[in-house]
């Protein structure tokens, strides 16, 4: 969710560039809707976001069987971490011709990883934009 | 008599081979994971995982899966019960309300409770689910109680995204300088979203993330 948040944070910079974000998460349109609506793992707290209601700024997309992000060789369906994770999170940029020029994964090894990550998917897309 | 008795031989050679060479039954077959779904594992044996549940969801006959929710291996206990919910096996809620309840190990908790939902079943058992004991359990009924008032038939959603099947060659073929692998994903309106209808328009950027990634 801080990718999301940092994201959205940039969101001029995604539109200048005239650039699309999409957000896919392996799960069914009322879980997908719930993260895209309610900050529940942000809200709350002292931080930027504890107030905000909705974080997502990129589109939102479900897959519910998850084929989508095997495709894109993200999934796991694994324990990790306490926690059942159908999806380990990636980005991938794509430029105007279709073809991948970016994969980023993020390494969330401290608490703000996710500063430099969006600003290297941001490079990405400038430079998918030309 | 010769003939016979060496042809006779063969075949009964033979018969254990060909048993053995029976494909297995798709929980069986999820048993013997080569990289079970535990936190060693995480970046190892994927694509197995994700071909096995395709063959669950798509294929197990619904016997099996009720027995396999007493089964000894909590993961096969937990696959089934969410193919149990995917299915719409509404004969096993009680099953399912007694797993929520008692069993020892939270992701199959957590998979029942996930069933339970999809099955539009035992609100109170999922509402039960929001004390338990590990924080995960009540952060997936919390999410999925949703989904019992809504309107949607979102097993259904699911078997039918499950029923397009998954072609192992296609896995992980996403890579640095090669065309993006067209895919297709549902909108929060449940419209087809197609990755190649909005390709070749703007850059793109995709971020493909678990529910707190």
């Amino acid at each position: 969710m801080h990718q999301q948040a940092q994201l959205r944070l940039k969101k001029d910079d995604v539109e200048k560039l005239g650039a699309e974000t999409y957000v896919v998460l392996a799960l069914d349109t009322h879980r997908t809707r719930v993260f895209k609506e309610e900050n529940w793992l942000l809200g709350g707290g002292k931080g930027p976001f504890g107030k905000e209601k909705s974080l997502v700024f990129a589109t939102p997309l479900s897959d519910p069987a998850g084929r989508a992000s095997a495709i894109y060789g993200v999934s796991r369906r694994a324990l990790r971490w306490g926690s059942w994770v159908e999806n380990y999170p990636h980005w991938f940029v794509i430029d105007r011709k279709g073809v991948i020029t970016y994969v980023l994964k993020p390494t969330f090894t401290t608490p703000t990883a996710y500063q430099d990550d969006v600003d290297n998917v941001l490079k990405a897309l400038e430079k998918a934009a030309r | 008599m010769k003939r016979t008795v060496l042809a006779m031989a063969c075949l009964l050679l033979q018969a254990p081979i060909s048993r053995s060479a029976e494909p297995l039954s798709p929980i069986e077959n999820y048993r013997r994971l080569e990289f079970p779904p535990n936190d060693e594992n995480f970046e190892r044996g994927w694509k197995d995982r994700v071909a096995a549940d395709y063959d669950v969801i798509n294929s197990a006959d619904l016997t099996s899966l009720r027995a396999a929710l007493k089964d000894g291996d909590p993961f096969v206990r937990a696959i089934a019960a969410y193919a149990l919910g995917v299915r719409k096996d509404t004969t096993s809620a009680d099953a399912l309300a007694e797993l929520v309840k008692n069993d020892k190990e939270y992701v199959v908790r957590i998979r029942a409770v996930e069933a339970l939902a999809l099955l539009k079943m035992k609100a109170e058992v999922i509402e039960s689910a929001l004390e338990d004991r590990d924080p995960g359990v009540p952060f997936v009924a919390k999410l999925v109680a949703g989904q019992i008032k809504s309107e949607t038939d979102y097993a259904a959603q699911i078997r039918q995204a499950y029923a397009e099947g998954i072609d192992r060659e296609a896995m992980g073929s996403a890579v640095v300088g090669k065309p993006a692998p067209d895919f297709t994903a549902l909108t929060l309106d449940g419209e087809t979203f197609q990755l190649s209808s909005v390709i070749g328009k703007k850059p793109i950027a995709i971020y493909f993330t678990a529910f707190d990634g």
